[in-house]
């Protein structure tokens, strides 16, 4: 393999792909990079065996072939690098890459490209269309509900349903569920519902942002496979197996108090009340009180420690039907109005211990559902 | 509050009765009054000393000590099992004469307690003559012996209070603590313990005024976090006020077996009963754990404790148990045998998280309470689990 590119592209190309470089593997091979030559241009690839990763980038071909290489050191000594040019090639005999850029030079050791899991790409443009921006808000929107921790493991996912002209993903950790859906240009091909990795999904969103050509989704159920195409980079995860939670049933049907508040105005009264929380189990309380006819509500929104102290934001609000107290933890709230771009939000209670739903006021395609804290007296 | 400057300094008493188990047995038998008496289990079942009087303490018997031991040094003392209602309707009584001197009162355990007596020289004195009543009123009125330790602070009080023992009185002026406590050996301060007072013994550091002049440096290697706070302490310095409930941070049960254990199944039956008091005490304060610990004694006295943090808060025995049973099973290996058992739960607080999904928990939420109130009612043995009631036979 003779290949020649220049540093920046180098540089990005490797930011992307290494996304998905295993960072605790058995396996030596997948904490390298894979490089090889593609139809005049260098393809860069990494898989942690869930998430995998392939990206073009512009190069000269003198000689095919390929190598992979230690991630983590080759992107270090790229990143290092001038803006210049640089030249690769591989000594065959001892699988060592050899780097050079203006006064720069490294030798790589590496381990052979055929012991290198396959990443497939599809070929064929099939699947559904969306444009970059959508997409990326839907996952921000939704993938932060799901679970971390591992004792669910459809929890950790994200539903995605396909059906009619239409996209919808959900996430739920047990204490709330994120839902949002999109309208697509044409029907689907056909109905299909996955769950597919929060991180792949996040993932998306991360090496997308330069994106502006629409992202392909493509489904293959059949090999319980999710793909990405995008123009320079493909991203391919397996599917989480199982069913995900029959989430419209945990969506209320009714309220019986709905208060609209100034989105970024509650926002920071949550973010001001956690620092009073956070050394008291996270718990915000919401004292909603309706105003006269329709007018003068109010949102007070505490937190109170007994060793360090106590806050209180009091916020206009348009509040119909009953007073209500209510509490949740501030790390739920916070994150769900940082993810609304409405500037105002509704928040529908019923009682103290059922669950509260949030919605962007003038936005149907999201909703989400927060069980609240219970606090004895 | 502004003790440490002086500005206003309050007036702390610290009262703690002499040998207390033991002094109320004299009293009720008054024929054994002056003799070596142990109030504790049973030495066969690996009782321990709960209380000594000062007779028997001159053989060198002390609380804590196991009753075999203790009887090897005190052949001839007189040994009693324990009058419960006696000592708690005693100390009932003690502390009601310490609440006719102020209502910043905090009972710190059946047999002591401190008071803050901060601007009650206009009514009954100062400090130091409101002490020699209160250990008058006690000694004459219920016959009880008592110590006394007045300072600015609680710390220092109890210090005193301690080196006053028996029938003493301790009076140490504001802005004397340092001095008072520089020369006292670092084991009479609060928060150091066998462990740390062996570290500081190797660093030459003896006493409480070595120990405050130790750099900030060597204090933190050695305390971490509670470094500033020990370096504080050592100087004499506690705010921490008088008759403020503090509010616990964790509860636990332990039982030591007459006989070593060697039956997993033994074991467990123990931890679901020790499950079932903490989560009943959790319920009944309205609190839920986040920490469940478990805690081991083998025959050759190596204690071990292990923990798990849940995801979620609890007060359900359901759950408390299952954590504690995960722990002893990972724990247990085959011919293992057991001498003592604890169970503890810890990271207390009064909220809890409800669940989206979790339609289970609430109905076993529901049970609990339902249980708890019937106990209320009839008392603790009113409703049991069945496969509690085996181990009542025994």
């Amino acid at each position: 393999m003779k290949v020649s590119c220049l540093q920046e592209n180098l540089a990005k190309g490797l930011a992307i792909a290494s996304r998905a470089v295993a960072t605790r593997s058995t396996l030596p091979v997948l904490s390298n990079i894979l490089m090889a030559t593609d139809e005049g241009r260098l393809k860069l690839s990494a898989t942690n065996l869930e998430i995998g990763i392939n990206c073009w980038i512009g190069a000269k071909v003198e000689e095919d072939g390929a190598i992979t290489v230690p991630a983590r050191l080759l992107t270090d000594f790229v990143n290092s690098l001038p803006p210049e040019r640089i030249d690769m090639q591989l000594v065959t005999r001892t699988q060592t890459l050899s780097l050079k850029c203006a006064n720069y030079e490294a030798n790589i050791k590496g381990i052979d490209a055929q012991e290198f899991p396959l990443i497939v790409a599809l070929s064929e443009d099939t699947g559904i269309s969306l444009e970059p921006p959508i997409l990326r808000e839907m996952i921000n929107q939704v993938s932060f509900a799901a679970a971390l921790d591992e004792s669910r493991p459809v929890l950790t996912g994200v539903l995605a349903e396909l059906s009619g002209t239409r996209l919808t993903m959900a996430a739920a950790d047990g204490f709330r569920l994120s839902v949002r859906y999109t309208e697509l240009a044409d029907p689907v091909p056909e109905p299909a519902s996955v769950i597919i990795p929060a991180r792949a999904l996040q993932e998306v969103a991360r090496i997308s942002a330069d994106e502006e050509n629409p992202i392909r989704m493509i489904i293959a159920p059949h090999r319980s496979q999710v793909f990405f195409r995008m123009t320079n980079i493909d991203l391919v995860s397996q599917l989480v197996e199982g069913n995900f939670p029959d989430y419209k049933q945990i969506v209320p049907k009714s309220y019986i108090t709905r208060t609209i508040v100034d989105t970024a105005e509650f926002l920071k009264a949550v973010k001001i009340a956690s620092f009073f929380a956070r050394d008291a189990a996270n718990i915000i309380r919401l004292r909603i009180a309706p105003g006269e006819a329709g007018l003068g509500g109010q949102m007070t929104v505490m937190a109170t420690s007994v060793e360090l102290g106590d806050n209180l934001t009091e916020l206009d609000a348009a509040v119909e039907g009953e007073p209500i107290e209510i509490a949740f933890n501030a790390k739920y709230l916070n994150e769900v109005l940082s993810v609304i771009t409405k500037p105002q939000v509704a928040l529908e209670t019923s009682a103290p211990s059922s669950p509260g739903v949030i919605r962007p006021v003038g936005d149907e395609t999201f909703v989400h559902v927060v069980m609240p804290m219970h606090i004895a007296r | 509050m502004n003790s440490r400057t002086g500005i206003h300094p309050r007036s702390v008493i610290h009262v703690d009765l002499d040998a207390f188990f033991a002094s109320v047995e004299e009293l009720l038998d008054p024929s054994i009054a002056g003799l070596p008496i142990i109030v504790g289990g049973d030495p066969a079942e690996r009782g321990v000393v709960a209380s000594a009087s000062y007779a028997a303490r001159a053989y060198g018997v002390h609380s804590a000590m196991p009753m075999a031991q203790a009887l090897r040094l005190c052949p001839h003392a007189v040994v009693r099992h324990g009058h419960r209602e006696a000592y708690a309707s005693y100390s009932q009584r003690v502390m009601a004469i310490l609440a006719e001197y102020t209502p910043l009162l905090e009972q710190v355990s059946i047999d002591e307690a401190f008071l803050d007596v901060t601007g009650c020289e206009q009514l009954f004195g100062p400090p130091a003559e409101i002490a020699r009543r209160i250990q008058q009123r006690i000694l004459s009125e219920l016959g009880l012996p008592s110590s006394l330790g007045v300072a600015s602070n609680k710390l220092v009080a109890k210090v005193a209070s301690t080196l006053a023992k028996p029938r003493g009185l301790l009076v140490v002026p504001s802005g004397e603590e340092a001095a008072f406590l520089a020369p006292l050996p670092i084991e009479r301060l609060w928060g150091v313990g066998k462990v740390t007072a062996e570290r500081l013994h190797s660093l030459g550091v003896q006493t409480i005024g070595q120990l405050a002049a130790l750099p900030e440096q060597q204090m933190k290697a050695i305390f971490g976090s509670a470094a500033a706070e020990m370096h504080r302490r050592a100087l004499g310095i506690d705010d921490s006020p008088v008759g403020v409930e503090m509010r616990r941070k964790s509860i636990s049960q332990e039982h030591t077996f007459p006989r070593d254990v060697a039956d997993i199944r033994t074991l467990q039956r123990y931890l679901l009963e020790m499950s079932e008091e903490l989560a009943g005490q959790l319920r009944k304060e309205g609190e839920c754990a986040r920490t469940v610990v478990l805690k081991m004694r083998y025959p050759d006295f190596k204690t071990i404790t292990r923990r798990v943090t849940l995801a979620q808060p609890t007060d359900l025995t359901e759950e408390i148990y299952a954590q504690a049973t995960a722990l002893l099973q990972r724990e247990w290996k085959k011919g293992m045998q057991v001498r003592l058992i604890g169970l503890g739960v810890t990271g207390l607080g009064q909220a809890r998280q409800l669940a989206l999904f979790e339609a289970s928990m609430p109905r076993l939420a529901k049970l609990s309470r339902a249980v708890d109130e019937i106990r209320s009612k009839y008392g603790e043995r009113a409703i049991r689990r069945a496969s509690l009631l085996k181990h009542d036979d025994e």
